[in-house]
């Protein structure tokens, strides 16, 4: 499928890590990849799967320890993997471009845009004085940054996010390069940002015909955006085709999994994970994702799986290809609201950081029901992580108050009694971040219950532990491991279980599941369902993910700018929303089932 | 390509070594040990195998050159030189870890607290430090001295407080960068008392920079002390004490110069012994612990 015409033609990439000890960990094997002139390729994959590895390789780029064991990239016939650093030097941000995912780091916060936008053009066109000025103001319009011309002398830190990411493939395509590499290039930007940046890259590819490669772990996206699809599964791509094809239904059976585990803005229904965890390496000789795969058969685990053509022009690396195994995918039942009164209470909320003026909430009143689960969406900004902080003591508002069973909460939690305390529970955003590095999983799962439990002797304390972790669906044999030797999805789950020790009535929840993969995403997701369900616990949760509050949320409340835009039951919200800004923000996600092209 | 089937296995990293075991696996952590054990152990023993008692005037001719009879030589007063060595080395060690151990618990204290509380709390502790880092350490301990006397406690408090600002503004310093963790966050949600978490959740991570600055410190200390004695401003003579044998000795050192070259042998052994344990552990924490995102 690859003709010699296409810019870019990968072919048998194998990389490795380098590591001490001598044996090379192969992370990429044998990938075949063909980019063509205006169309935009989508690389999708979990994080570890190799997909940012092989965009690298793909031009060329070899990060320290990184070496490229067999295989050829072809740019209009130069293998570029055969070229010296410095040879490649002249094909990079000229013919070559690559977007980073971050523009925030990728950009050069001491240099004005117009230097970083003109340093490719002096470099590799030779541009200077009034023509470069031209082609830089030019470039700034193409990727609509608004008053280009004055624009020029602004540094990064005056542009948004997503502004900053325009003015990156700004300089990606300053060159007029034949051949665009985007890593996860809106990861980290609001719903709204997101769907902007994919329709400046539809409308640029058409322009200028650039062959793009586009890298996401975003499924939904892809498919919104993308001409073809690859999806890679331990360093293997499992199953490739046009966008047509996996819209139809994926073939691979991982392929399935992954959007089984996508939760959907435009419909509601459960979400399940995959069991296990991807093996952080190419296995060899065997299908890799066997040990998790419900259709898996002797043969698959006895020799290495070809990447076979199918009919529609897709291939897939599979041999039970197109069977359906019998695992259906649960719809949610709409929970009715438990009827009584309000467990929590929130009246008239305002805040502001310390030393600022403006505010960050302005007068939020909401109340979450006993056994209810209440989702609070919005971008990035709206205050809605401020507005748990000030639920759970940690964040003094300037006026408003909380009550939690009809008793009204003092502004800071240490001023708060022990029961209540107890009762409430908060459990944040990044895993990483919110387990103290130095204790273990006895120690930190086992500190509310010695706080709160007074029903636990200290004897008991390692049977409850252990319940807990069980609970969360965690092995018991972490227990004595440190948050370093813990994956996201289980550091997560580590925190779910602190949080559920104390047995509270109320789990605040903030943007949990923002920095895990998909796949994490929808078990973390079901354990808090599941044990929410279980102890009738009520669940705040704040998301900026709308599928993901749709999924899980019986009532839904919208901020912007502090302020409640809208709030309603979940399956209303949804279906008939009343605000525009609601509406905006629907439109704006990606679905894969839907497939709404950006054009 | 292997011809077994690879297992599919959850791979975990392995569970980090111990401290003491990670040191004494790096070679700079082992030589560290290795060499501050030999001058421990001279420190301690040492005194007991002193052939002649250290101030003991016409134990030999004066400025001799080091003889079987004298192993290094004599000074001006006749005094065997080894033995004044094997004695002198325990003041060395002894005022700088006083002093310092004092700097880390009142440095600590106040940066820690004023890294968690924030505000006017820490703008007071921070403002404190500045005066304290602003005056010349020879002049505070100028000052002192000529005030409190100069007796061994003086000089060790006189020196903890040169040191202690410095110290808490590097505490300081690092529990900034830990006291909006989530992990910080969590703890206040469930209430949990300032001490609590100031020792079990900030204190814990800011573990690397502590420890190596406070090795860093006892270095300092040591020659600082060193130079105080140096200066008469320690120790009197007829005490024997490395700095002040080499303050003592170098007059002589064109004819006895092994009785200024041992002390300073044995006071660059000590500094360079602890600044390389202290290298060896604030590698290993950072190597294993808190993860920067």
């Amino acid at each position: 499928m690859s003709g010699q015409s296409d810019p870019l033609v990968v072919k048998d990439l194998t990389v490795a890590y380098r590591r001490r000890g001598g044996v090379d960990n192969v992370v990429v094997a044998g990938v075949d990849m063909a980019l063509r002139r205006g169309e935009i390729m989508g690389l999708a994959g979990e994080s570890g799967c190799g997909k940012s590895t092989t965009a690298l390789a793909a031009i060329g780029y070899r990060a320290p320890g990184v070496r490229i064991l067999t295989g050829t990239s072809a740019l209009d016939g130069t293998d570029l993997l055969g070229l010296s650093a410095r040879q490649l030097r002249g094909f990079w941000g000229n013919r070559l471009s690559y977007v980073a995912q971050n523009a925030t780091t990728a950009l050069n916060p001491a240099i004005r845009i117009g230097e970083q936008i003109a340093q490719p053009l002096r470099l590799h066109l030779g541009l200077k004085g009034d023509t470069l000025r031209a082609r830089q103001v030019e470039l700034l319009g193409q990727v609509h940054i608004p008053a280009p011309e004055s624009a020029l002398r602004r540094y990064p830190h005056q542009f948004s996010g997503g502004q900053q990411q325009r003015i990156a493939i700004a300089i990606a395509i300053a060159c007029g390069p034949e051949v665009l590499i985007l890593d996860e290039p809106t990861t980290g930007l609001d719903v709204t940002t997101q769907s902007r940046i994919s329709a400046l890259l539809r409308e640029l590819v058409t322009k200028t015909g650039v062959a793009t490669l586009y890298v996401s772990h975003d499924l939904a996206l892809l498919s919104t955006v993308a001409d073809r699809l690859a999806v890679m599964y331990a360093g293997e791509i499992v199953e490739q085709g046009p966008v047509e094809h996996f819209l139809a239904g994926p073939s691979h059976p991982y392929t399935r999994a992954l959007l089984d585990s996508v939760p959907s803005a435009r419909e509601r229904r459960a979400v399940s994970g995959i069991p296990g965890r991807p093996p952080l390496r190419v296995v060899l000789d065997a299908c890799a994702f066997a040990p998790r795969c419900d259709l898996v058969v002797e043969a698959c685990t006895q020799s290495s799986i070809e990447l076979v053509a199918q009919a529609d022009g897709s291939a897939v690396r599979c041999l039970r290809a197109n069977e359906r195994s019998q695992r259906s995918v649960r719809t949610l039942e709409q929970v009715s609201t438990t009827e009584g009164g309000a467990l929590l209470d929130v009246r008239a909320i305002s805040a502001r950081y310390p030393g600022a003026t403006a505010q960050v909430l302005s007068d939020v009143t909401f109340t979450v029901a006993s056994g209810e689960t209440l989702g609070v969406v919005g971008e990035s900004g709206s205050g809605k992580s401020t507005l748990l902080r000030c639920i759970a003591g940690l964040h003094p508002p300037i006026s408003g108050e909380v009550a939690f069973d009809g008793q009204m909460l003092a502004a800071k939690a240490v001023r708060r009694p022990r029961e209540i305390r107890g009762r409430m529970q908060i459990v944040f955003q990044n895993p990483d971040t919110s387990l103290n590095p130095r204790q273990s999983v006895a120690q930190l799962v086992g500190r509310p219950l010695r706080l709160f439990r007074d029903d636990v002797s200290r004897g008991d304390e390692e049977r409850v532990v252990l319940e807990l972790l069980d609970q969360v669906q965690l092995p018991g044999d972490i227990l004595h491991r440190y948050p370093s030797e813990l994956s996201g999805g289980q550091k997560q789950r580590v925190n779910l279980a602190r949080a559920f020790a104390a047995k509270p009535r109320v789990l605040l929840c903030d943007e949990v599941t923002s920095a895990l993969d998909v796949s994490v995403q929808a078990t973390v997701i079901e354990v808090i369902a599941a044990i929410a369900a279980e102890t009738g616990t009520s669940v705040v949760f704040v998301s900026h993910d709308l599928a993901v509050v749709r999924t899980i949320a019986h009532r839904a409340v919208v901020m912007k700018d502090g302020r409640i835009v809208e709030q309603g039951p979940t399956e209303q919200l949804f279906r008939s929303p009343e605000q525009p800004y609601t509406q905006e923000l629907l439109a704006a996600i990606p679905d894969f089932h839907r497939g709404t092209r950006a054009s | 390509m292997s011809s077994s089937p690879p297992a599919v296995k959850e791979t975990f990293a392995a569970k980090p070594p111990s401290v003491a075991r990670a040191v004494l696996r790096s070679p700079e952590g082992l030589t560290g040990v290795i060499l501050g054990a030999i001058l421990l152990v001279i420190i301690v023993f040492g005194p007991m195998f002193a052939p002649y008692p250290p101030d003991q005037i016409g134990a030999g001719l004066p400025l001799q050159l080091p003889s079987s009879e004298h192993l290094m030589g004599t000074d001006q007063l006749g005094r065997d030189v080894f033995s004044r060595w094997l004695n002198g080395g325990r003041s060395v060690i002894l005022a700088p870890l006083a002093s310092v151990a004092i700097a880390l618990v009142l440095g600590g204290f106040f940066g820690l607290l004023a890294a968690y509380k924030g505000g006017a709390i820490d703008e007071v502790v921070t403002r404190i430090f500045d005066v304290f880092i602003i005056l010349p350490p020879l002049v505070l301990v100028l000052v002192l001295i000529a005030g409190f006397g100069s007796t061994t406690p003086v000089l060790i408090i006189t020196v903890a407080l040169v040191f202690a600002p410095r110290m808490g503004r590097v505490i300081r310093g690092a529990a900034q960068g830990v006291v909006t963790s989530d992990y910080v966050a969590s703890a206040q949600a469930r209430g949990e008392r300032t001490g609590a978490i100031l020792f079990r959740e900030i204190l814990p991570n800011i573990a690397a920079p502590t420890i190596a600055d406070t090795a860093l410190r006892i270095t300092y200390a040591i020659i600082f002390i060193a130079t105080l004695n140096f200066l008469g401003l320690g120790l009197q003579p007829p005490a024997s004490d490395w700095g002040l044998m080499v303050a003592e000795y170098r007059g002589f050192i064109a004819v006895q110069p092994w009785a200024t070259i041992w002390p300073a042998v044995g006071i660059a052994a000590l500094s360079v012994s602890f600044n390389l344990v202290a290298d060896s552990i604030s590698g290993h924490i950072t190597k294993t612990g808190s993860h920067k995102s």
